[in-house]
């Protein structure tokens, strides 16, 4: 009886539905802004759900490594240029967690995307490969400046920063995101598993990070290092955070400024281009 | 229609006798947990010898003079201990606790449960996995740093037995931690929030006469700072309390964190739910 009755319900219910006008096609002009604005969206709900380990563990971290390296090295170093050392390394840590950071967003959530099988739904709506970059690209940015603030406003309470230049500050710690949240697209479109991953962290961009200069002038450096630090962008992007804070810096800042931007804007369309191209995604 | 003799095709089964100890139980489940950890032997074996010697690189690099002394010994002396320390802790840590947080997310660590393993075993076959673990990458990261200034071990015995109670220790508290957490979540949080903390403030990159005198009880309270002193006494024939109160200390502790892990697997915790 109860059978018959739902049938009749669906039945009716059918013919409701065809009475209405078939869906119309949603409409929009050269941006797809709430697409673009949806997956920007979820890629910032995605670190946000999980913030003790995006955002208050690199803190956390990043602290504890100021604490450490002052305590062991604060009365063995003296000065690094005319800036004690302890002003001289927290602009560095504070960088290097940005870097990580910008580049663990993008690159996690390509690789649980692709691993997890639902990269498709970001490949199926209608957002351009350009919106699609420019969503993660925005995620990955969001978390390495929200970790670079919070680092920032709790070293400000250990350390008296000059503060010397905010608009240096702001420019490289945007650029410097950018970089890393692009190379993250880069390894997180090519790495199959999350061993590859984890290679990648591990052998590239730590070490980088850490060799870079955070923890000293690249003048201490053997000559033919310092030869090779100044093709290094991450040490560029350390250099002038540094500058913005203390007024010192090893390399010029227009030099870092504009190298800053020439990797951006190389990496941008590499990564444009693997997206248009569907490389290792669309299989 | 209730009689169910025709399910016992050949009569009834044996089951499996073994005496005191699942002998085979047990070396399977080592097994298990040895291969699951070296599988990856990047991450595990790999990765902490590298950011061993970036740190020594790093420190290195910035110290001004070479004659820097720290505890009373030549500054990268001092470090390389701690590094090793660091690196042996880690994997210990990360031995039980993401293995049994991978099983619970996977929704298969209630199969534990129903082997024919006890508490105890299951306890010991995690620890031994932590500890053979930790000795195998304390001797990698040992190795990778002798360019910076490493030596042979001063004791040997003493070394192996401290990397060991250290290991072991961490390892049991991981278990705990694993058996608490309900998402990775909260191991990383425990790893960020209490585990680092507890490590890096333990001695490892300064002595603890650099700290400010009344931190001194506070961090002399630290379990950890034990295990580093103890390893550091083992590689250099230096220590800031005897090695033999150091090796009482982390033997008392990890008696407890032994009896604590053994009651939350005898009971369940989190475990048969």
């Amino acid at each position: 009886m109860t059978e018959i009755a739902e049938n009749r319900d669906a039945v009716a219910k059918m013919g409701h539905t065809q009475a209405t006008p078939t869906p119309k096609v949603r409409e929009f002009g050269h941006v797809n802004w709430r697409g673009l604005w949806t997956l920007y969206h979820r890629e910032v709900k995605r670190f946000f759900k999980v913030f003790t380990q995006t955002l208050a563990a690199p803190v956390v971290t990043t602290l504890l490594f100021y604490t450490i390296f002052t305590v062991a090295l604060q009365n063995r170093v003296g000065t690094v240029g005319s800036a004690p050392f302890a002003v001289f390394l927290a602009p560095g840590l504070i960088m290097m967690t940005i870097l990580q950071n910008s580049f663990a967003n993008t690159s996690s959530s390509m690789m649980t995307s692709k691993i997890q099988g639902n990269i498709v739904d970001v490949l199926m709506p209608p957002i351009s490969p350009l919106e699609m970059l420019c969503g993660f690209l925005g995620g990955g940015l969001t978390r390495g400046l929200i970790v670079g603030v919070s680092a920032t406003v709790a070293m400000s309470f250990l350390v008296d920063f000059p503060f010397h230049n905010i608009a240096a500050i702001l420019f490289f710690a945007l650029t410097a995101s950018t970089m890393l949240a692009l190379l993250g697209m880069i390894g997180g479109i090519w790495a199959e598993k999350f061993d590859h991953m984890a290679a990648i962290t591990n052998f590239v961009i730590v070490p980088l990070s850490f060799l870079s200069g955070t923890f000293y002038s690249i003048q201490r450096l053997p000559e033919i290092w310092q030869t090779v630090a100044q093709f290094n962008p991450f040490f560029y992007a350390i250099d002038g955070f540094r500058y913005g804070f203390i007024g010192q810096g090893d390399a010029p800042f227009w030099l870092g400024a504009s190298v800053m931007v020439g990797v951006d804007v190389v990496l941008f369309l590499t990564v444009h281009r693997m997206l248009a191209s569907g490389y290792k995604l669309k299989s | 229609m209730t009689d169910r003799s025709d399910l016992l095709l050949g009569g009834v089964p044996v089951a499996r006798r073994f005496g005191l100890i699942n002998w085979l139980g047990l070396a399977t489940f080592y097994r298990r947990e040895m291969s699951r950890n070296f599988k990856i032997w990047k991450i595990t074996l790999a990765a902490p010898a590298i950011r061993a010697v970036l740190f020594a690189s790093v420190f290195g690099l910035a110290i001004d003079h070479e004659n820097a002394v720290m505890g009373g010994l030549p500054f990268m002396t001092f470090l390389i201990p701690g590094l090793v320390t660091v690196a042996a802790l880690e994997r210990a840590f990360e031995s039980s606790a993401f293995s049994i947080v991978y099983d619970k997310m996977e929704g298969i660590f209630g199969d534990l449960a129903v082997l024919p393993l006890t508490p105890g075993e299951l306890v010991l076959g995690f620890s031994a996995a932590a500890v053979s673990g930790s000795l195998m990458v304390a001797a990698v990261v040992w190795l990778a740093l002798l360019p910076f200034g490493g030596s042979l071990p001063h004791n040997l015995l003493a070394l192996a037995f401290f990397v060991a109670i250290g290991s072991l220790m961490i390892g049991l508290f991981s278990q705990i931690a694993g058996l608490w957490a309900r998402k990775w979540d909260y191991i990383t949080s425990v790893q960020t929030f209490i585990f680092l903390p507890f490590v890096f403030f333990s001695g490892v990159f300064f002595s603890l006469d650099e700290l400010p005198n009344f931190l001194l009880p506070v961090a002399r309270a630290n379990p950890v700072f034990y295990i580093v002193d103890g390893i550091r006494f083992s590689l250099t024939g230096q220590a800031e309390v005897p090695p033999m109160f150091g090796a009482v200390v982390c033997v008392a502790v990890t008696a407890i964190l032994w009896a604590v892990s053994y009651r939350l697997f005898s009971i369940g915790y989190r475990m048969k739910s």
